[in-house]
């Protein structure tokens, strides 16, 4: 009976700590952040998005962005950090999403009273990639033909002013 | 009789038809031209599916602007003068006609969800606006950045100062033409010369602005290439107080200090009037001081910021100096010169900034920069004349009734405070007034709340740009019509699109008569 009771309190206490790990780790979308920005200003989130733009080295610590769909905001990290990120999101490429933990202020005093989050660690979600560009044939052939009109009508107009 | 009357009506219709499209040929004609700058940056960026995207939208603008100007080449022989009329009309349409054209390279793009959000993007360019419904902004081109960049940029320059200033030489009307787009300043006799020194002062500042911030850009850590660019269109947006940025974040992305300054005197210089630059440039400096519309907004900027900053520091947002000043007094700047950059979230404007906050906002929109500049709202010219027109009523009342005294303003010069004047300013402010009332109205009509909808409507109607979050693409597509509508009358002041909309009623009175 004892050894029961032990056991269930185990198991229990084991199912609590592991929710609380699930819960701290859980991502919090970036817009319900600065929707509810008084009840997270200062406390420890985490968020997952895509890294965009650049990373804006400032001595030993460097700015990223990452977006997330439904909003984008500015982590503030150590560099060597951000030199984790491999691709940042634009034209050309998917950038890496990347998973952040950090401290959350809605008026950072440090920053100049921006949105930030002061990130605590980095993980790297899912890598990045170069995005081909997919040309169609008719895009082309539509390109070719009313190029060949616009030329025509400026060389009427051409053939009238002289 | 009647039937000889309406052969004469007929035929002024036809001559009035053959004007307008002769004209707008050209100011289409001059647009599709400008596409060879994007056109240029997709080859050597590489970029080839926005290539493909602007040459096809350049052949159908060229192939339009020519037909217009095939269509109505008897003008081209002076045989019919350009009246007034014409000069509102040309002006009026073709913001109308390059608003469909200029839609092209957006709906090719794929970043937009129709047509009508594509017109909404360019008509908000155009008018130097800043909201935009163009959906994953992060991941679009340069080639389609420089595109919106550049249509914000000669927008407030505007697009019949284009025309004027490299197509359209030796031409009769230009002058009506000219301020057919509310532009009414003559700062050398000849008009064609005066657009052209207008482009002469913007394309120095573009040079100065744009080093400026591209050596900050690289100072605050982006790459030599990307701080270009990011310094190009923040210039070109900042300038003609358009408030467009090449990220969703605006002026956020930048997480910088020195950035937001250079931004700030760049939004402020180009809310000025372009008669006041060249006067300052041709050594006048005390026009600077003497100025109505300086002290106008010298004063009106001074208050706003001064409430905005209290209230905020008294609400607990903004507590200290740096803070308030980046934050408030930014931001608060940036609605007055009807900019649009903002560097805090459209939510804060509706969570934490609170009912005051956003009257303040909201009078700052609606008041805007300066007459004859980039900017838009009321203009501080107009507010500076009644407001001494209050003044100079209410000292009439007081003073013996024999004496009599001519009151006077300086703008440029000094000037005669005339009843003319005094009704002209009032009148042009009861029409924004109007617009945003009911531009106010139709977005409670859809759900939203009092101050948000007054919010959104100050900034379409002043042609800020700054949102609290209506303007989205799942908003009602009325309500997006409305938003273009509002844009386009406020930036050219209402009188060239009254004139359009009484020449199309005439004419379908015309019509229905004659059947």
């Amino acid at each position: 009976m004892y050894k029961t009771v032990k056991t269930l309190l185990i198991m229990l206490l084991l199912s609590f700590s592991l929710s609380a790990q699930v819960c701290a780790a859980a991502a919090i979308e970036i817009n319900t952040l600065i929707e509810k920005s008084q009840a997270f200003d200062g406390q420890t989130v985490t968020v997952e998005g895509e890294a965009i733009g650049e990373t804006m080295l400032r001595g030993e610590y460097a700015w990223i962005n990452i977006s997330d769909n439904t909003n984008a905001i500015g982590v503030w990290l150590k560099a060597s950090d951000a030199q984790k990120i491999a691709s940042f999101g634009d034209y050309r490429h998917k950038g890496d999403t990347v998973k952040i933990t950090g401290i959350f202020s809605r008026n950072c005093t440090e920053h100049g009273g921006d949105v930030d989050i002061h990130s605590h660690s980095l993980e790297i979600i899912e890598r990045g990639y170069n995005k081909p560009e997919e040309i169609t044939q008719v895009k082309i052939q539509a390109a070719l033909v009313l190029s060949f009109f616009a030329f025509l009508t400026a060389y009427i107009y051409w053939r009238r002013i002289h | 009789m009647q039937c000889g009357d309406t052969m004469k009506n007929n035929s002024m219709l036809y001559s009035d038809f053959l004007i307008i499209s002769y004209y707008t040929g050209y100011i289409v004609l001059g647009t599709a031209l400008l596409m060879a700058i994007p056109i240029t940056t997709a080859l050597l960026l590489q970029e080839w599916n926005p290539f493909l995207d602007f040459v096809i939208s350049m052949s159908i603008s060229l192939i339009m602007g020519f037909a217009m100007i095939f269509f109505g080449w008897k003008t081209r022989s002076n045989a019919m003068r350009v009246e007034w009329k014409h000069g509102f009309i040309i002006a009026a349409i073709s913001w109308l006609v390059l608003m469909l054209l200029c839609s092209i390279p957006y709906l090719l793009s794929g970043h937009v969800n129709s047509f009508l959000d594509a017109c909404f993007d360019v008509m908000s360019g155009f008018t130097t606006t800043g909201l935009f419904l163009t959906q994953d902004l992060d991941h679009i081109s340069v080639t389609l950045n420089m595109w919106r960049h550049l249509l914000t940029f000669v927008g407030g320059q505007g697009m019949v100062v284009l025309a004027l200033s490299f197509l359209l030489k030796n031409l009769g009307g230009a002058y009506k033409l000219y301020v057919g787009e509310a532009k009414d300043i003559g700062l050398v006799p000849n008009v064609v010369g005066t657009a052209r020194v207008i482009w002469k002062i913007s394309l120095i500042y573009l040079i100065i602005g744009t080093l400026a911030l591209w050596l900050c850009g690289i100072y605050i850590g982006l790459a030599p290439q990307s701080a270009f660019f990011h310094g190009l269109f923040i210039f070109e947006a900042a300038w003609s107080t358009g408030g467009f940025a090449p990220n969703t974040q605006n002026i956020m992305y930048y997480h910088s200090f020195p950035y937001e300054v250079i931004s700030i005197i760049i939004f402020v210089l180009g809310s000025l009037n372009f008669g006041l630059h060249y006067a300052v440039w041709q050594g006048n400096k005390k026009e600077l001081f003497k100025n109505i519309e300086m002290q106008s907004f010298v004063i009106t900027s001074f208050l706003l910021c001064t409430f905005a900053v209290v209230k905020l520091a008294q609400l607990g947002i903004y507590t200290d100096a740096v803070t308030a000043f980046r934050r408030v007094v930014y931001n608060v700047l940036s609605a007055h010169t009807t900019t649009g950059f903002n560097n805090v979230y459209a939510l804060q404007f509706a969570q934490e900034w609170g009912d005051f906050g956003i009257l303040m906002m909201v009078i700052a929109m609606l008041i805007g920069g300066s007459a004859c500049s980039t900017a838009g709202g009321f203009k501080g010219l107009r507010v500076g004349i009644v407001c001494k027109a209050l003044v100079a009523d209410i000292r009439k009342l007081i003073a013996p009734e024999r004496a009599i005294k001519v009151y006077k303003y300086h703008h440029i010069k000094d000037c005669v405070l005339d009843d003319g004047t005094v009704k002209n300013a009032s009148l042009i402010i009861f029409c924004y007034v109007v617009l945003f009332t009911i531009t106010t109205a139709l977005g409670l009509f859809f759900g939203y709340p009092l101050a948000a909808s007054a919010f959104e409507a100050a900034s379409v109607t002043g042609n800020v740009g700054l949102s609290i979050g209506i303007t989205t693409a799942t908003m009602p597509d009325l309500l997006k019509v409305q938003y273009i509508l509002a844009m386009y009358l406020g930036r050219l002041e209402f009188i060239s699109v009254f004139a359009l909309f009484a020449n199309i009623i005439g004419g379908l009175k015309n019509y229905v008569q004659n059947r």
